[in-house]
């Protein structure tokens, strides 16, 4: 059960940073702040 | 040895002369680009006051007018001749029959290419002897169809000629450069298609194969670059490049091929046609599945329809967004023909189209699931995919909600508006964005689920592996719906680039966990085989629904891609001064693409049923593989 809730962690921690750098970067490259809600 | 050195010289004398072949209409074009190229020197030499330059409608840059400017054409015989009927429609026709035919022997001769050439890299003898067979019958339902192609392509021109004349000499006139390049081509297609086919028997092993698989790969290059040219004219018709705003040629024939949308006509055609032709290849196999009288017979036919349909949907996931980038050139091109095409005159038919991708997507994941139950093991899925179906519904629902509703103002008023207070929000791209990859992203995860289905993993991770499968899926899903949400609360400038993440999104999914479930089915422990021809009767029809939605959503785009023209021959430099220049109502829009849809496939039945006939002439005597014994198709499926 432990190492199940360790593999369920590092799996969201890496997939959560994954589609994050995803969103953040594609939406750079078209010149277009993906952070535009949150720094207004 | 002689014979086999024979054989061999034979086979590089076959490959040259096809080489020869292709390079051919280049050599031949060589002067007659020249000639082109030279035609400003010859106005220049006539007299240099006669020289009048022109500025290219697209490129912006200044040429020598060396064409005539486009007809103004009057409603009369003289510009329109007619029978007594509409022009438009016998027109809409046979250019219908004739795209179907040909996007079906352009993408049959692809899967023909992709699995002789795994038979010939199969370690596996028996499994090798059926890919080459399953090859060997692609191409021959194609050969057939390649004749009516020809044929229906001749009709075509006849009726250009005969209805529209003066439209018909103008792009003549424009692409005269390269029309013979296009009918070299065209012989050349078919004396390669003609020795591929009649040479598989005798170039069936060795060396000999290669060179054959070489042929099928000299044939795709050829009928690529024949789609590329057929394309540049709609292209043109659509977005003119290369003569001036009366529509004089400048004598850039480069300008006139590559003009603002033919780069994403060529690649979303390719995906469509290969969609397509993956699509009316499973209708086949389904048809032939239901009526086998043999257990052997259903198991082949069985992996006829898996493999055709698997090739046709890896081609019809990027389709969409091949479409999403065709939408954006036509918006960077012209904003109004891109209001005209999802905001106004013609919106309605995108809904009947999401309607249509909807299906296409919800038949391949019920055939999927179907599927699953031929496989030992695969139950353990079964109870999940309620909520898959959950998923599926819920993207479709979004993905097919129109924006506003046509009313009398009795509803309207009820309604208190337009849109709808709660159904109307899902009306927007965003939201349809989210829509349309979740969908997909659930197509994918009904593959991968497919793809194990009779198999335990038995890496050492196995474990870690399957739960960051399941968490990036999760992930996967909430990023789209996170990203369709976000839009509403973003400026649409802004908004728009929501798009890319969310598709990359999906393609993460697609290629990510295609690869990591890859790496853990090495050297899996299989529960059993698959039972091949041991399927329900309704994936059948579910495939031969597929290939009809195909057929009726080319039908449905082809008409929109061509009527965002308007009263357009070419798009602000011919005018259409025949009496239907108008854009049809959807109704009967629908009623012609159903009678062309109609006329495909009974057509196409005829065809199925002549390469019947020679059925036992196969070169190879047994099929090799027996139901569910038979060493199972690479990767197990």
């Amino acid at each position: 059960m432990g190492q199940t809730i360790v593999y369920v962690l590092v799996s969201l921690v890496i997939c959560i940073a994954y589609f994050t750098a995803v969103d953040h970067f594609l939406m750079d490259s078209q010149g277009l702040d993906y952070w535009y809600l949150f720094r207004k | 040895m002689g014979l086999v050195a024979g054989k061999k010289l034979f086979s590089i004398m076959a490959l040259g002369a096809m080489i020869g072949l292709l390079l051919l209409p280049i050599a031949v074009s060589l002067p007659s680009l020249a000639i082109g190229a030279d035609a400003p020197d010859a106005v220049k030499k006539e007299g240099e006051a006669k020289v009048e330059k022109g500025r290219d409608v697209y490129y912006k840059t200044e040429g020598i007018v060396v064409g005539a400017p486009a007809p103004k054409t009057t409603d009369g015989p003289r510009d329109y001749p007619r029978y007594n009927f509409e022009s438009r429609v016998l027109l809409w026709f046979a250019n219908q029959q004739h795209l179907y035919y040909g996007s079906f022997v352009l993408a049959v001769p692809i899967f023909c290419m992709v699995i002789e050439f795994m038979g010939v890299v199969t370690k596996d003898k028996a499994m090798a002897k059926r890919y080459d067979q399953l090859a060997y019958d692609f191409i021959k339902i194609s050969l057939t169809a390649y004749s009516l192609t020809a044929i229906l392509g001749g009709i075509l021109i006849f009726t250009f000629l005969t209805l529209y004349p003066a439209f018909f000499g103008y792009l003549s006139s424009i692409f005269r450069p390269v029309m013979h390049i296009y009918a070299l081509m065209f012989v050349a297609e078919s004396g390669t298609l003609y020795i591929y086919y009649y040479g598989w028997d005798k170039m069936k092993e060795g060396f000999l194969k290669w060179i054959h698989l070489s042929m099928s790969v000299i044939l795709n290059v050829i009928g690529t670059l024949l789609m590329f040219l057929a394309n540049s004219w709609i292209g043109f018709m659509m977005s003119p490049a290369g003569v001036d705003e009366q529509g004089r040629y400048l004598g850039n024939i480069w300008h006139v091929i590559h003009t603002a949308l033919w780069n994403p006509l060529n690649v979303h055609r390719i995906l469509g046609n290969m969609a397509f032709g993956g699509g009316v290849v499973a209708a086949y196999a389904a048809y032939k599945f239901l009526a086998s009288k043999t257990d052997e017979d259903r198991a082949h036919y069985d992996w006829m329809g898996y493999i055709a349909m698997a090739l046709g949907v890896a081609f019809l996931i990027p389709l969409p967004f091949a479409g999403y980038w065709l939408m954006r050139e036509v918006y960077a091109y012209r904003q109004q023909m891109g209001i005209t095409l999802m905001g106004g005159l013609l919106a309605w038919l995108f809904i009947i189209q999401a309607t249509m991708i909807g299906i296409l997507f919800l038949s391949t994941n019920y055939y999927l699931w179907q599927a699953l139950g031929r496989m030992r093991g695969a139950e353990k899925y079964q109870r999940y995919i309620k909520y898959l179906v959950f998923l599926l519904v819920c993207g479709f629902l979004v993905f097919i909600t129109p924006h506003t509703i046509v009313m009398t103002p009795a509803e309207l008023k009820a309604m208190g508006g337009q849109q709808h207070p709660v159904l109307g929000n899902y009306g927007v791209m965003s939201a349809k964005n989210g829509g349309i990859n979740v969908i997909i992203t659930t197509t994918v995860l009904s593959f991968v689920w497919y793809m194990r289905g009779n198999k335990v993993s038995t890496v050492s991770w196995s474990k870690f592996g399957n739960i960051f499968m399941g968490v990036f899926f999760g992930c996967a899903y909430l990023n789209i719906i996170w990203l369709a949400i976000y839009g509403y609360y973003i400026p649409a400038n802004v908004r728009v680039g929501l798009s890319v993440p969310q598709v990359a999104t999906t393609l993460s999914c697609l290629f990510f966990m295609f690869a990591l479930n890859g790496v853990m089915m090495k050297g899996a422990k299989q529960m059993g085989p698959i039972e091949w021809g041991k399927i329900s009767a309704r994936s059948q029809y579910a495939l031969i629904m597929l290939a009809t939605a195909f057929t009726w959503m080319m039908g449905l785009m082809g008409y929109i891609r061509s009527s965002v023209r308007l009263f357009w021959h070419v798009n602000e430099i011919m005018r259409d001064n025949s009496p239907w220049a108008y854009t049809h109502t959807v109704g009967f829009a629908a009623n012609m693409i159903s009678f062309n849809v109609l006329f495909f496939w009974v057509s196409i039945l005829f065809v199925f049923w002549l390469g019947s006939l020679g059925i036992k002439k196969a070169p190879v005597e047994a099929k090799a593989g027996v139901p569910g014994g038979a060493p199972q198709p690479a990767g197990g499926h």
